[in-house]
């Protein structure tokens, strides 16, 4: 007697089971990542070449907090069939936060070397910036440090020519 | 417990002690902690981005450098220098001089020579009731639009001559002001003229002496010392052939260009800083960074070796068009309205055989309106030297109408 076809009905083999990698934050906390999201970032890609044997790698730069949002950010972006558009929107939302967390991304997407995610930062930072006069960007970066009077002045008279 | 509300209980306890003569020192004392706690606090969220390493700042400076590429826009360039001396390093570093990058970033852009690739295009407009014309460089293919300002030139006369003071600002055209640039001036007939340079054009210019240029001496208190005035071009119209019924001949000498530059591997100078008006002003001080990599392409001494003579440009001669019955030139749509001010210059093979360098129109000047003017330039020269000849067409009496 031959078997009714299963209620699932794809002829698709079984997924493979993924490997994963677990990172350890400089805080001790561990997080489960796919070995094929780890690869988009370039120091992941040669510790997990190095140490073949272990899924364990320490991540003594970054702290629980961003390596879980960072973990969020590699997944997404390795993951099948999400098209330009969403993504996207998605990475919109991801940068949505204030500067202090802003600038732990970029810091922690320098040093695990990702370029989607440095590359995403650093634009955020440009359109934070684009369109500001110097005294609005010092305020907004909290930058004070001193000027000479004639570095003052040579700024003011560029400044003046260029919003002219 | 946060930091914030630990003051305010820190401050609400100390306030009320402030009338107990022994609570006072307390009170006093607790005070001092909150603002110390307080300054800690602020300090920890300013150094976040005071102390990002160089290599992200550049990152970060190089996306606005890319995606601001023209005006009015390319100003958060210029803001972005303005912030601190890293980010000034780090701009200065990033931004190519216009020879390169064919686009105008600072106000000493216009003192740079112009893209070598193509010709950079830019307007003149003319305001007869105050006796001042405006350049700008344009900010699309159009004749004329809303544009970026880049100088101001005001016509003064006097009894012997006829001067044109040029400026960055444009409204403060003045010769003691700080935004001042240079000159043309005119001889009495409006035949030869010369452009004059606030600064020196390279290292070593001298300056010719004269009374308008007495240096202010460091014990005397002077808000503005007078700006130097270094001969850099010299212009003279003639009357061709045909007299005043023919286009006149324009002959113009860039003593600061070599004629070298616009041989292959030539370069010509190119200055790197405006002079700030609160510096004494002497002609040996260099405005030249020579540290600076932006200099790529200052000359070590005066116009390279002796035997390099200043570059020459004439104007190209129109033809007779026998049916139309007018001068004509190919001004490849630039230029609308006929007019005897309207010209172009190439160089001029003084003392060796023509070659396809002579061919190059290095500067176009032409009417398209009432009282509005194109004027496209090249390298080797700057918008500030193209804008002087302009004027000189502007202001000669030969050939007129």
């Amino acid at each position: 007697m031959s078997s009714p076809p299963s209620a699932s009905a794809s002829s698709s083999p079984p997924p493979c089971p993924k490997k994963m990698i677990t990172l350890r934050s400089s805080d001790g906390a561990t997080f489960e990542i796919e070995e094929t999201a780890a690869l988009q970032s370039k120091t992941l890609e040669n510790m997990i070449h190095e140490n073949c044997a272990s899924t364990l790698i320490p991540v003594p730069n970054i702290t629980g907090e961003v390596l879980a949002r960072v973990v969020e950010f590699c997944s997404k972006h390795a993951e099948a069939g999400v098209d330009d558009e969403s993504l996207g929107a998605w990475d919109e939302e991801f940068v949505a936060v204030d500067h202090t967390t802003l600038f732990d991304y970029i810091r922690a997407a320098n040093f695990l070397e990702i370029p989607t995610l440095l590359d995403l930062g650093c634009q955020t930072v440009a359109d934070m910036i684009k369109g500001k006069t110097p005294d609005e960007i010092k305020k907004t970066f909290k930058i004070t440090t001193a000027c000479t009077p004639e570095e003052e002045e040579e700024v003011r008279g560029e400044n003046q020519w260029a919003f002219e | 417990m946060p930091i914030k509300s630990l003051i305010h209980d820190m401050r609400s306890r100390s306030s009320r002690a402030v009338h107990d003569g022994s609570a006072a020192a307390a009170a006093a004392a607790a005070e001092e902690a909150a603002a110390r706690a307080a300054a800690e606090a602020d300090c920890l969220s300013r150094s976040c981005w005071a102390n990002m390493p160089q290599e992200l700042l550049r990152e970060v400076l190089v996306k606005i450098e890319a995606s601001e590429g023209s005006w009015p826009s390319r100003k958060s360039v210029v803001a972005c220098a303005g912030v601190c001396r890293s980010w000034r390093h780090l701009v200065k570093e990033i931004v190519k001089v216009p020879e390169v990058s064919g686009i105008l970033t600072f106000p000493i852009s216009v003192k740079q020579p112009g893209p070598r690739e193509s010709l950079l295009q830019c307007f003149i407009k003319r305001n007869r009731s105050n006796q001042t014309y405006h350049l700008y460089v344009g900010l699309t293919n159009a004749l004329s639009d809303d544009g970026k300002f880049l100088l101001a030139a005001r016509k003064c006369r006097r009894p012997t001559c006829t001067d044109y003071v040029i400026s960055l600002h444009a409204d403060d055209v003045s010769k003691g002001s700080c935004t001042y640039v240079g000159k043309l001036r005119s001889n009495f007939l409006g035949t030869k003229f010369t452009i004059s340079d606030g600064q020196p054009p390279h290292p070593g210019a001298k300056m010719p002496k004269s009374r308008s240029t007495r240096l202010v001496s460091s014990k005397q208190v002077s808000p503005r010392a007078p700006a130097g005035n270094y001969p850099v071009a010299h212009i003279s119209y003639e009357l061709n052939v045909l007299g005043s019924r023919g286009p006149r001949r324009m002959h113009c000498t860039m003593d600061a260009i070599p004629a070298s530059a616009i041989e292959a591997g030539g370069v010509a100078p190119t200055q790197t800083e405006l002079p700030l008006s609160s510096v004494e002003f002497f002609p040996s001080l260099p405005f030249f960074r020579t540290k600076s990599n932006r200099v790529e392409s200052v000359s070590s001494g005066p116009l390279g070796s002796q035997k390099d003579g200043a570059l020459v440009l004439r104007n190209k001669a129109p033809r007779w068009h026998e049916q139309l019955q007018c001068w004509c030139l190919n001004f490849h749509g630039r230029v609308t309205v006929a007019s005897v001010k309207n010209f172009q210059l190439v160089a001029s093979p003084e003392n060796e055989p023509a070659g396809p360098q002579h061919e190059k129109i290095i500067l176009q000047f032409g009417k398209v309106g009432k009282d509005l003017f194109t004027m496209d330039y090249r390298y080797p020269i700057s918008a500030f030297q193209a804008f002087a000849i302009c004027l000189s067409s502007f202001d000669t009496k030969i050939a007129c109408e």
